[in-house]
Parts: structure tokens; sequence; C-alpha cells
């Protein structure tokens, strides 16, 4: 195991379990909050304590300007960053996995005239968040169902629009390996088709569909954040009006980092707190992501023969 | 099929996804007692129906932006501007620089270069442009010198070098990578070493021997490279608070009645103009080079 993988290891796990296990250990949680108070020392001197207060030994990450202590928000909104973004992770790979083999299995390797239109071109490089935008910002808004369901919700919709990047990169990927001569012999010894493709074509592309899992979470939490810089928080949005805030109803990461977006002069804990454990927790990925590639090329690749 | 054929077919085939596209928010809809999803198709062709009927007697081009009725072809031109000055420089100068310095790296075979453009380019766009406007506020707060303004605080008064900057070096990092990688490749092929073993120079070699194999690699990445210039448009408008086509699209697509299917429509149709000057713009520069690089 080489170092990248190790750092990239150790620290996603750090952070799953401290945000898993936290709540245990956490000075406060959800249902205390700190009120305005005023209290006189005995040389007379008055402190006055009003919420949003910043990171103090009694709250280590500071508090919102209701009083709410950011290090339960972040606890509680863990699960939802962490748990959603493996979610539509897996889900773009299971099903894009499946349609890509198929797909690479039994398609063509020339391209239709359908596949040749530009149009395509075109279409693959629009925004992503764009299509989510159009079709979460309808029902965000103060929905009527749980927190869950809207998340539910928005984790289908993101492996939706994932699916055919997944599916044609691993299409591809596929398309090469069916020309092997293992897979040869396996068809003229009379392996069924489906054999084929899960015995001798996927675990030549075990390692492919690890980096890749990998690879998408990150998209996924880019996504995540990329989304609540427009109000679509991961479990609905709670919207006050007049003045007009909105608000993560899961306390969602990305969802704290988006509806903290104008705390850049003042009380600056609170968007920044939430970016940096939103950055690490990519990094985290990413370094896990490079460090799977690195390991699989000293397994794989030929050295030389003097 | 022909290509006059191909093209023919293209454009309806862009409006009619630009027009079904723009039906999600009226179709797809909560129900108001338990939140479950509701599809409304017929919502979604009177909204059609209606664009289509308002093309005729101009009502298509008027729109609320919160309850104040104002018409579309007025604003438009500002904000349409404003985007293009910005793309414009940005696509420009970010191929330019991303191809300059993907030869660089490719050159430089430095590992922790590259690695720290994988690490800043993993890193979403949201997350570059509020760490850069973090830095010019504490540089702010540290010395009290203001080097760039943050955000626009009105539109008479635009905020410039920041948005610039952040148009720049999110589509330029992901050319470097990608001329680097090409590069990289291209540098293994035999006609370098032959021109190497010929006594030609370096710089030569790289610029009339290798770049002229990689620019079609460059080309063919066009519509990607416009993916992100485009993606990050909306972004960056929104966190510079910059009135461009993106911002006028975001915030006016639900007004006081309601979401405004006509508008949606006239705003996409408007980017994909812009798409297409783009398009146009950098192939220009593509094939300038090759007229200048490729003898």
């Amino acid at each position: 195991m080489n170092k990248t993988l190790l750092a990239g290891l150790i620290l996603t796990f750090l952070i799953i379990a401290a945000s898993l296990l936290g709540r245990f250990a956490a000075p406060h949680d959800l249902s205390e909050h700190l009120g305005v108070d005023y209290s006189v020392d005995e040389n007379g001197e008055g402190t006055l304590t009003v919420p949003p207060s910043p990171p103090t030994a009694d709250y280590p990450f500071g508090t919102d300007k209701y009083g709410y202590d950011l290090m339960a928000k972040m606890l509680a909104g863990s699960k939802y960053t962490i748990i959603g973004a493996i979610a539509v992770a897996f889900g773009r790979l299971f099903i894009g996995g499946i349609i890509g083999l198929l797909l690479g299995y039994y398609g063509s390797d020339k391209p239709s005239r359908m596949g040749r239109l530009p149009i395509w071109n075109v279409l693959s490089g629009f925004p992503v968040f764009v299509i989510v935008w159009m079709i979460m910002i309808g029902i965000t808004m103060n929905p009527a169902a749980s927190p869950l369901l809207m998340t539910v919700i928005l984790v289908v919709v993101l492996t939706l629009v994932g699916l055919p990047s997944v599916a044609s990169v691993i299409k591809e990927k596929t398309m090469i390996i069916r020309e092997k001569q293992f897979v040869l012999s396996a068809k003229s010894i009379g392996a069924g088709q489906w054999t084929i493709v899960r015995t001798h074509v996927f675990p030549h592309l075990k390692e492919s569909f690890a980096v890749m899992f990998v690879q998408e979470i990150v998209l996924t939490l880019a996504l995540f954040g990329q989304m609540a810089i427009f109000n679509i928080f991961v479990g609905g949005t709670k919207m006050f009006f007049d003045p007009a805030e909105y608000n993560s109803r899961t306390n969602e990461w990305s969802g704290l980092i988006g509806q903290a977006r104008d705390q850049l002069f003042y009380y600056q804990w609170l968007l920044f707190i939430p970016l940096a454990a939103y950055i690490l927790f990519i990094l985290g990925f990413h370094l896990i992501s490079v460090g799977l590639e690195k390991q699989y090329r000293q397994r794989f690749s030929k050295v030389s023969h003097l | 099929m022909s290509k006059v054929a191909q093209f023919t077919l293209i454009v309806p085939g862009i409006l009619m996804f630009v027009l079904v596209f723009a039906m999600f928010p009226a179709v797809l809809q909560a129900g108001q007692a338990d939140g479950a999803l509701q599809l409304h198709f017929a919502n979604g062709f009177t909204s059609l129906r209606e664009y289509v009927q308002g093309l005729w007697n101009g009502h298509s081009f008027h729109y609320l932006s919160g309850k104040t009725e104002l018409s579309f072809w007025e604003q438009i031109g500002r904000s349409f501007t404003v985007t293009l000055s910005y793309m414009a420089v940005g696509g420009f100068v970010g191929m330019t620089a991303g191809v300059l310095l993907g030869v660089r790296t490719a050159v430089a075979r430095k590992p922790w270069l590259k690695r720290t453009l994988e690490l800043t380019s993993v890193l979403p766009d949201f997350v570059i442009v509020i760490l850069l406007q973090f830095l010019i506020v504490y540089i702010a707060s540290e010395t009290g010198l203001v080097v760039f303004k943050v955000a626009s605080p009105s539109t008479d008064d635009p905020a410039i070098a920041l948005p610039l900057l952040s148009t720049i070096i999110i589509p330029a990092n992901y050319m470097i990578r990608n001329v680097a990688l090409h590069m990289n490749q291209t540098l293994t092929e035999d006609y370098i070493s032959f021109a190497k073993a010929r006594g030609l120079g370096k710089t030569y070699i790289i610029f009339y021997h290798a770049l002229p194999n990689v620019l079609p690699y460059v080309k063919a990445d066009l519509h990607k490279f416009l993916g992100i210039l485009f993606g990050n448009l909306f972004i960056f408008e929104y966190l510079y608070n910059l009135n461009g086509v993106g911002m006028m699209l975001f915030s006016n697509a639900f007004a006081f009645n309601g979401y405004q299917y006509g508008f949606v429509v006239n705003g996409i149709l408007t980017l994909l103009v812009l798409y297409a000057l783009m398009y146009a713009l950098l192939r220009t520069v593509i094939f300038g080079w090759e007229k200048v690089i490729v003898r």
C-alpha cells in the first residue's frame, strides 16, 4: 500500500468515524441553544453573550445566529453528506456499470449515425447542475415531504444524470476486453454470454470500478456543493420570506456552506468550518483515487526484462 | 445523410430539446399535502402553447422580474455583453495560457507540479471562487489594502479582476492537464527522436513537430472545454454578483406569478447563441495557431 492511498484512507476514515461517532462526545446537541445572556463577575464587569458566538472552548466551532452549536449541526448533517454521496456513486456505478457491460459486450464498435451527430458533443458539455437545478427547483423550496424523502429524490436524480458518462466509459473498456483471446476461448468451449460477462470481463474491470467509484463520490460532492450555492440543499430548503433566507433542513455540509455564503466578512467561521470539512472530505477521496491508480499501475505494469 | 441534411436537422433538434427541457419545473411538482411527486404534463403543454402563441403577439418576450414587467429584448443586451466579454477573455486567455503552460508542464518533468494541478482540479469551482474571495478579505483585514473587489456592489461598478481570474484559471487548469497528457504521449513518437537526431533544437521540435500533433486533440476537446467554461459561468456570475445571462436566468426563472416558461426558453436560447459565438471564436484562435505553427 503506497503512502498516498494510506493517507487518503486514514483521512477519510477519520472524518467518517468522527462524524458518525462524534455525537457521543460532542459538548452540545441540536436541542439546546445559546441564548442572550448578561453576567456580572465579582469585579463588577459585565459580559454580554449574544449568538452567533465565535469558536470558544465551550463551542469549539462557534454557533450560528440562532445560537445552535455549529459542531452539533455538522454532526447531524454529516450522515446526509457521507451516505448521500456514497449512495449516488454506488447507484451510478451499479446501474451504469451493468448498462455499460451489456452495451460494450453486445454493441457494435462503430458509432451509429445518431452517435456521430455533433449534438451529442454539445450535450455532453452541458453543465450537469443546470439539469439538476431545473428538475429540483420546483420541488425543493419548503417541501411537504420529509428530509429523508427529499434526499432520496435528489440521490435518484443525481444518479440518473450521471449514468450516461459512467456507462459510456465502462462500454469502451468492455469493448477492448471482449477482443481478448480468453474471451474467444471461453466462447469456443461453450460458455454462455452472461457467464463471459460475469466471470471474464467484469473481473478485469474491478480496478476501474474501484477507481471510478471514488471519483464519482468526489464528483457527487462537488455537485452537492454547486446545488447548495443555488440554494438547493440535500434534504430540502427551508425558505423564509421578508427577508428571503434559505436554510438547510438537514444541516448537510454543503448546505451549511450554501446558507453561510454571505458570511464572507462577518461571522466567517460559519462559512469556513463547514468549507474546511468539505474540502478535507473531497481531499481524502481524491487521495484514495490517486493512490488506487498508483497501486494498480505498480501491480499490473510490465517490468523490464534486463 | 448528407452534411447539409444533418445540419438542418440539428437546429430543430436543439430547439425541441430546449423547449422540452424548460418544461421540467412546470411538469414536475410536489403534492401540497404529502409532498409526493406529481407529473402535470398538461401544465407543460399549456406553457408551450402559450409560448408559441406569444411569439406572434410579442407576449413571449415580456417577463416579470419580481412584480415588474420587463421586455426581454431591452434587458438581454446588457447581460449578453457582460457575459460575452467575460467569457471571451476567459476562454481566449484560458486556452492560450492552458496550451502554453501545458507544454511547459509536459517538458518540466516535475511530479509535484502535476500533483498540485490535479489537486486544484479536483476542488469544485465554487470552492476556488470562495477561497479567492476569502484571500482578498484576509489581505484586506490584515493590511487594510483591498486588492480587488470581492463582488460587484452594483451593475455600474462591476468587479473585474477576480471574476476574470476565476474564468481563466478553472478552464486553463483543464487545458493544461489535457495538453500535458497528449504532449507527453506525442513526445514518445519516433518522429520526435528523428528530429532530435537531426540536431534540431528543443523549442523548435516542441513547437513545430509536437504541438501541431497535439492541436487536433485540443480541437476535439473544445466542447468539453466550453462545457467547463459555461458551467463555471453560472457559478461565478452568481458568486460575484455579475449581471450576466446566467444570473438573469436563475434569478428571474421564478417570479411573482410562478415559473416563467417563456423567459427560461429565451434565456437558454441566448446561452446557445453565446455557445456558438464562443465556439467560433476558439476555433478561429486554433486556426490562427495552425497557420503560424504548422508550415
